[in-house]
């Protein structure tokens, strides 16, 4: 199984397109590569596009967005949007322009986004693995049990512990603390045990003797096999963990009571419809939209080819 | 090979560092920023949802704390979703508010499980006249067992939107729609006007041999959806002003009137509209119907909807925009819902006597008069309504549909009963299936008997 993922991965790997020999003239374009390209093109834009529609429309006015709404050029051209987002306006000006009245601090929201989605990915990487290690290759009594009862656990709806979370981060005192809404994903995720066992188990046995032979600790044979065998997994369960940590929304909200903890999710959420009949601030909305991605987007466009290109298991060949 | 174990080693261990490094800084921030304690003596926690208003209260917030320097107000505002999860999750776990804004459709709920302090019971709010504000105001405010449970702070009615250019472009003045008269049979000169405003793809007006209703560019008439149980700007306006009533009491009405004619009519009418082509099919609005976006986009002519939407409507732009009283119906004048929004205290309050003070000082001409001056609201003091009637004038705004109607007590209540929130989960889809088309108006009597089933049981 891990010999084929290898061989596979290997055969695309840059390393070895190195030692194949380079085409000794350029291929005339066939046809079916025309079309091919075409069609990648066509499929590119129409993912593009809703991404191009948010632009336009944080660059727009509100008022004169409705009198054009098919316009493909942003209606009434206004950096307002953004304006509001990075708290430039004043309160007065915002509303003017459809925007909400509350005063925003942008780069204080983005300073606690960074802090809450780093804690959560960083310990609860570290913690799961730990975890996974544990589940996968120590063998212990009842291991597979306290298994089983964390499958379960991935089962319960998260809305089901909202309440109980909630109630305990009070009692702690850490209620508009960032430590606070880190909390409840600090140790483990069950998905995330589960997620890195899987592979951990994979990572061939004779390996991990011989570093037992040699007179390795466990713990040793953890950071120094195991870990560097599984990078990949463990950035793609990182940027997975960072992503959600960053676009979570419901359990901040509830947790923060002032800017002090304010991620930027919650307070962009002032974007959205203030009163059940107000209709939105479309650009501020699109802009704040636009600008939370961001560092996401740069995030994914940074790793994802190093996560693709460690998948394969190193190991014996 | 080699090369490569070592380049992965690397990856591995400097991610491990990195993440190591980026941990600890992160647990020691997250430690240190504790929430800063003010030193303006007790702190009054006070929420509420409209953005909008959040100025004008942050001038009412400084001013009293002026006039009371052992207090302290932090105002935090959420949008109206955010908000009401927020605010349950803090009943539940304590860590509510002192005092907010509350709703009609929230507050018997929040009465019944003893989380708002009744007011008449506080020094600072027992005096408040109840005839200090507009007409009604605070009964709606006064639960079942008697105890006040929030002083009013704005109100609402209902009024027509349009834009003069529009008309003026259909040959009609805006003094046509000063006197227009309802009824839910033919529709009267009210329907009348929405056929002349209607126009086909064709440039065919609705009044106009060979209008397609199928093919319709301008609507007469901005759709406000279903309306749901309440139908403040959907069709309770249309069914009050035949005389009829949500239930058989103003506040805490024992049963619904769901059953009556007079209402399955209005309805009928209202729906009606869409095979006409003179207002937008259910698939085009769905359940979040946008009249403002309607009317300034030039997509509908009249658009019906609430005082809170003022601002809304007059930022829209290429819009010049007019407003008119509500045709009148059969009972011989317009009637509107009139509703409006009240500040309660949580029980949980552990400054219930402090947080009164500051009640009763957003109840006061004080408040209430800065917040009119922001003209985003109809304050529910009277000295308070003519700042923002002034107000809105100097935006060149004529606001007395909406404050005629009060005045001349043109209104309904908003049906202020038990178990709202039941009620309305049950009416909302099948609202929505008489607008689609796929259900009669004479299965609301059904409906009424389940809504008064839910409030008798309830």
């Amino acid at each position: 199984m891990t010999d084929i993922a290898t061989t596979e991965l290997e055969s695309v790997s840059p390393r070895t397109a190195e030692r194949t020999p380079a085409p000794r003239r350029r291929r005339r374009p066939t046809v079916g590569k025309v079309v091919a390209w075409a069609v990648m093109i066509v499929l590119l834009l129409i993912t593009l596009f809703p991404f191009y529609w948010m632009l336009r429309t944080a660059l727009s006015s509100n008022g004169a967005l409705y009198s054009n709404a098919t316009s493909l050029l942003p209606v009434d051209f206004s950096w307002g949007g953004f304006e509001r987002v990075f708290g430039l306006q004043t309160t007065e000006e915002a509303i003017a322009q459809g925007g909400s009245g509350a005063s925003i601090d942008f780069w204080l929201y983005l300073r606690n986004s960074v802090i809450v989605a780093t804690g959560v990915t960083a310990c609860q990487v570290f913690f799961s693995a730990m975890a996974a290690y544990a589940f996968s290759r120590l063998r212990w009594k009842g291991r597979n049990a306290v298994f089983s009862v964390f499958l379960l656990s991935l089962m319960v709806p998260a809305i089901f512990t909202l309440l109980p979370n909630f109630v305990m981060i009070r009692d702690l005192g850490l209620i508009d603390t960032l430590l606070g809404i880190m909390l409840p994903g600090l140790f483990m995720t069950p998905f995330a045990i589960f997620f890195l066992r899987q592979f951990f188990m994979n990572v061939p046995l004779e390996v991990e003797e011989a570093a037992l032979i040699d007179g390795a600790s466990k713990v040793r044979v953890f950071f120094a096999l195991i870990i560097p065998m599984s990078v990949g997994p463990i950035a793609t369960i990182s940027i997975l963990t960072y992503i959600g940590s960053w676009n979570d929304y419901f359990w901040p909200l509830m947790v923060s009571y002032t800017d002090e903890s304010r991620v930027l999710t919650v307070a962009l959420g002032n974007f959205k419809s203030q009163t059940p009949q107000t209709g939105p601030d479309w650009a501020g909305l699109m802009a704040a939209t636009l600008v939370a991605a961001l560092p996401m987007i740069a995030l994914f466009l940074a790793f994802a080819k190093r996560i693709v290109n460690s998948i394969g298991f190193s190991g014996i060949k | 090979m080699n090369r490569t174990h070592s380049r992965r080693r690397g990856l591995a261990s400097r991610v491990a560092r990195t993440s190591a490094a980026l941990a600890a800084v992160t647990l020691v921030a997250a430690g240190c920023s504790g929430t800063a304690e003010g030193d303006g003596g007790t702190a009054i926690d006070y929420w509420l949802w409209d953005a909008n208003q959040l100025p004008a209260y942050q001038r009412c917030a400084d001013a009293f704390e002026e006039q009371n320097p052992d207090l302290q107000i932090r105002i935090s505002q959420y949008g109206w979703d955010d908000y009401w999860s927020k605010l349950t999750a803090g009943f539940v776990a304590g860590a509510g508010p002192d005092v907010f804004t509350d709703h009609l459709t929230r507050y018997p709920e929040y009465a019944q499980r003893g989380l708002l302090v009744d007011l008449s019971t506080l020094d600072a709010t027992a005096d408040i006249d109840p005839g200090g504000f507009q007409e009604g105001l605070a009964d709606l405010w006064v639960g079942q067992d008697g105890g006040q449970y929030g002083v009013p702070k704005d109100f609402d009615t209902v009024a027509l939107f349009y834009d003069r250019n529009v008309i003026e472009e259909a040959g009609l003045s805006p003094a046509d729609l000063e006197s227009l008269d309802w009824n839910p049979e033919d529709g009267g000169s009210f329907e009348e006007l929405l056929a002349h405003l209607s126009v086909d793809e064709n440039g065919i007006r609705g009044d106009e041999e060979g209008f397609d209703p199928d093919n319709v560019a301008v609507y007469g008439y901005a759709s406000n959806g279903s309306g749901g149980t309440d139908g403040q700007t959907a069709w309770s306006w249309l069914a009050a002003s035949t005389g009829w009533e949500f239930t058989n009491a103003d506040v805490w009405g024992t049963e619904y009137y769901y059953d009556d004619p007079r209402f399955q009519a209005s309805v009928a009418w209202l729906f009606g509209l869409v095979d006409k082509g003179y207002m937008a099919p259910f698939e085009e609005v769905g359940t979040a119907p946008n009249p403002q976006q309607a009317l300034g986009s030039g997509r509908a002519a009249l658009s019906v909807n609430g005082s809170w939407m003022l601002g809304t409507y007059a930022n829209l732009e290429g819009v010049d925009l007019g407003i008119a009283s509500l045709p009148s119906g059969p009972i011989g004048h317009p009637v509107s819902m009139y509703n409006g929004l009240a500040d309660s205290i949580s029980a949980q309050s552990p400054d219930p006597e402090e947080a009164a003070r500051w009640v009763a000082f957003l109840g006061s001409d004080d408040c209430q008069n800065l917040v009119g001056e922001a003209g985003v609201v109809l304050p529910a003091r009277p000295a308070g309504t003519e700042a923002a009637i002034e107000a809105f004038a100097d935006r060149g705004l004529d606001v007395s549909p909406f404050t005629d109607l009060v005045d001349n007590g043109y209104t309904v209540y908003f049906p202020v009963t038990d178990a709202y929130g039941s009620i309305s989960a049950l009416g909302a889809p099948i609202m929505d299936e008489i607008y689609i088309g796929n259900r009669d108006v004479g299965t609301l009597t059904e409906m009424n008997d389940e809504v008064n089933a839910i409030l008798s049981g309830g």
